[in-house]
């Protein structure tokens, strides 16, 4: 048998043909074999995302299956319209938020005139009594850098705050990054969105650090070295509870 | 202090077996000093740099590196004798980048806020150029086990620097060491080490050290 | 064109492929001993990124990101056949960008050596290198969280060339005066290019502080 020429074309190509298909079908069964483990991986961070907006540090320490069980057993998930109705066709791991974060006019912050948008909004309950405690709502918007988003979650009033997770994407390390501290987000717990003659004031993270806005239902102390950060922050929240307004307000008629 | 550190990794050496034979165990020991990947032939730094500000994705990543390299060593070196030497660039980026995304896949379902903190720098082990590096310079001419071994040896000489340099920005940087804090909840952190300067500069100062020891020196 | 704008000037000061991702730093530190060596692979890093960037946002918007496929449904292939809607070929991305970047560098390769000798001398032998440059799978890696248009793709290739050429001369102007000062010699060569890299990043960030008067 003569030797095979390394340098013919015919050999070249079908070499790479083999290389080609050989990692083909390796990266394909890979992905296959890991895509559910991944969906899942993503799903605990979400339901993980929820629970400690509203449950704080009492989640802390809880495993991945504690977490998902407990999820499944006090969270009702449902999908509001722009209008505030709820809408019963789409699933809440069905609504992209960037998707819809994109929607908003981004001058303004406001939904333009006849769109539709998406809001999911997750009910957590009392897990004796299945009274809905908490309110959660999701959001999603822009730092200094890249995009922000997280979790905010209002008690039954719909006006005083238990909590709120923020996550981002690229905020500078040590300065705006640390709006995922628990020391950062736990300045939010008790504050107030409504004031009281019932008009939206959501918020506001201040500029400096170390001032003391315990008489202000409506200011946190900020991030030395991250104004900029904050401002987003500031934005995303007043954005959103905006879109979740016509909800909150039909809510408390009913009341 | 951080020659220190030098040494006691150093003593860490795998157990003799047969398979390890003088000639294969320098192999695995040379790369971790006096041919470091990364302080003497100064390739991958960029990954050295971008993603040591903490301990935890910091190992992910040396473990990921240390695989490719190994695993890709091997993969080539089996061929290396029925690459078509026009498309041996190519073939070995396939290779390469194939491991690279099996990598990446297995650090989202396993290991999914590790992956996210490390983004991009997963991917860009395709260029880096330890592992390109390697395959052009010894796994090419030699047999598969000994080219897994220089993987191996190479890819834990990149980690040793990677670690010492994430033990600094993370313990100066936020006063914790793999998440913990140690060094009290008053210490503040220091921004110029969690940022990139901090990374370049404590990079520099280990080269320093490391020379000031091996006596290693360039015309500059 | 406001965002455009935006999106230069980022890229180029405070997105700098150097000072804030350190992509290409293998290459960085190599050829910066000379100006003129500096200048030479500059020119062809920002000349393939300006190319294989938007390249790339083509193969990821149409061939790679879940339902980019659509297309093939659209040109008459029946959805009963194959339903492209839903395909995803995000896994196959690293395979399908480095495959873009190194048969762009080798086409551009063979094409510059047969048009102008006088350029391959000057560019030609850096190209080999810039296949597993950092910086240019980096730009590509980051297409997917960006959501460029393909206009605004291009503008990014372009700016992020120019912040490595402009990062890659800078530290060669000052490692040729550097060699004139007596640096302990354990920091001589790498020790001291580090720390300067250091510094200069350093000066830097001081971009990052600017919110940019155009766009958002």
């Amino acid at each position: 048998m003569s030797k095979l020429n390394k340098n013919s074309n015919g050999y070249i190509f079908g070499f790479a043909l083999l290389v080609i298909l050989f990692c083909g079908i390796l990266l394909s069964a890979v992905s296959g074999a890991l895509s559910e483990k991944q969906k899942t991986e993503r799903e605990l961070e979400r339901k993980k995302f929820i629970l400690k907006s509203a449950l704080g540090t009492a989640i802390d320490g809880k495993d991945k299956l504690a977490i998902s069980e407990l999820y499944d057993k006090i969270v009702e998930e449902k999908v509001l319209n722009g209008d505030g109705s709820v809408n019963p066709d789409v699933k809440v791991t069905e609504v992209n938020l960037r998707k819809e974060y994109k929607k908003l006019d981004n001058k303004t912050g406001l939904l333009p005139k006849g769109t539709e948008i998406s809001l999911p909004i997750y009910l957590v309950k009392n897990e004796q009594s299945g009274d809905v405690e908490y309110y959660v709502m999701p959001m999603y918007g822009f730092g200094l850098w890249d995009n922000i988003w997280g979790y905010i979650a209002l008690k039954s009033d719909l006006n005083t705050v238990e909590g709120v997770v923020f996550d981002h994407k690229g905020e500078t390390p040590g300065l705006g990054a640390r709006i995922t501290e628990e020391k950062v987000q736990s300045r939010y717990k008790g504050k107030q969105i409504f004031d009281q003659s019932h008009s939206l004031v959501s918020v506001v993270m201040q500029k400096g650090e170390g001032n003391d806005y315990a008489s202000d239902p409506h200011s946190v102390d900020g991030m030395s070295g991250a104004t900029l950060t904050g401002k987003g922050v500031n934005i995303m929240l007043d954005n959103y509870m905006k879109l979740y307004q016509p909800y909150m307000e039909s809510k408390m008629k009913k009341d | 202090m951080s020659a220190e550190a030098i040494s006691t990794v150093e003593k860490a050496k795998p157990a003799s077996e047969p398979l390890f034979s003088k000639k294969n165990r320098k192999l695995i020991n040379n790369p971790l000093d006096a041919d470091n990947p990364i302080t003497v032939q100064v390739l991958g730094v960029c990954s050295a740099l971008a993603v040591t500000v903490k301990l935890i994705p910091t190992l992910y990543m040396c473990i990921s590196v240390t695989l490719v390299v190994a695993l890709s060593n091997l993969l080539i070196s089996l061929m290396r004798k029925v690459i078509p030497s026009r498309i041996r660039i190519i073939v070995q980026l396939l290779v390469v980048a194939s491991l690279v995304a099996v990598v990446d896949q297995m650090l989202q379902a396993y290991a999914y806020d590790v992956s996210k903190q490390l983004s991009v720098f997963v991917g860009l082990i395709i260029t880096n150029c330890i592992v390109m590096g390697r395959l052009e310079a010894f796994a090419l001419a030699n047999k598969p086990w000994p080219s897994v071994l220089d993987g191996i040896g190479n890819g834990l000489g990149y980690s040793m620097i990677l670690i010492i340099v994430a033990f600094f920005r993370e313990l100066l940087g936020s006063g914790s060491l793999f998440g913990y804090k140690v060094l009290g909840e008053n210490y503040l952190g220091n921004g110029v080490l969690m940022s990139p300067v901090g990374a370049c500069i404590a990079l520099g100062l280990l080269i320093w050290a490391q020379r000031a020891r091996n006596g290693y020196t360039e015309e500059a | 064109m406001e965002n455009l704008l935006n999106i230069f000037v980022r890229s180029i000061f405070i997105d700098n492929m150097i000072f804030a991702y350190f992509l290409g730093m293998c290459s960085y530190l190599a050829v910066s001993k000379k100006i003129t060596t500096a200048i030479g692979l500059g020119m062809a890093v920002t000349f393939v990124l300006l190319m294989t960037v938007p390249l790339n946002w083509l193969a990821y918007n149409y061939i790679v990101k879940e339902g980019a496929l659509t297309w093939l449904n659209n040109l008459g292939v029946s959805k009963e056949f194959a339903d492209f809607s839903k395909v995803d070929l995000e896994v196959l991305k690293f395979i399908i960008f480095i495959a873009v970047v190194a048969a762009f560098v080798q086409l551009t390769e063979m094409a510059v050596e047969k048009l102008s000798p006088a350029l391959y001398t000057a560019l030609g032998i850096f190209l080999p290198l810039i296949a597993v440059n950092c910086s240019i799978l980096g730009a590509a890696l980051f297409l997917p969280g960006k959501e460029f248009t393909f206009g605004e793709s291009a503008v990014y290739g372009l700016g992020s060339g120019l912040g490595w050429f402009l990062a890659v001369v800078a530290l060669a102007a000052v490692r040729e005066k550097l060699s004139y000062s007596d640096v302990p010699k354990p920091l001589r060569g790498l020790g001291i290019t580090f720390i300067t890299v250091g510094l200069m990043a350093f000066a830097f960030l001081s971009f990052s502080g600017f919110k940019l008067p155009f766009g958002n």
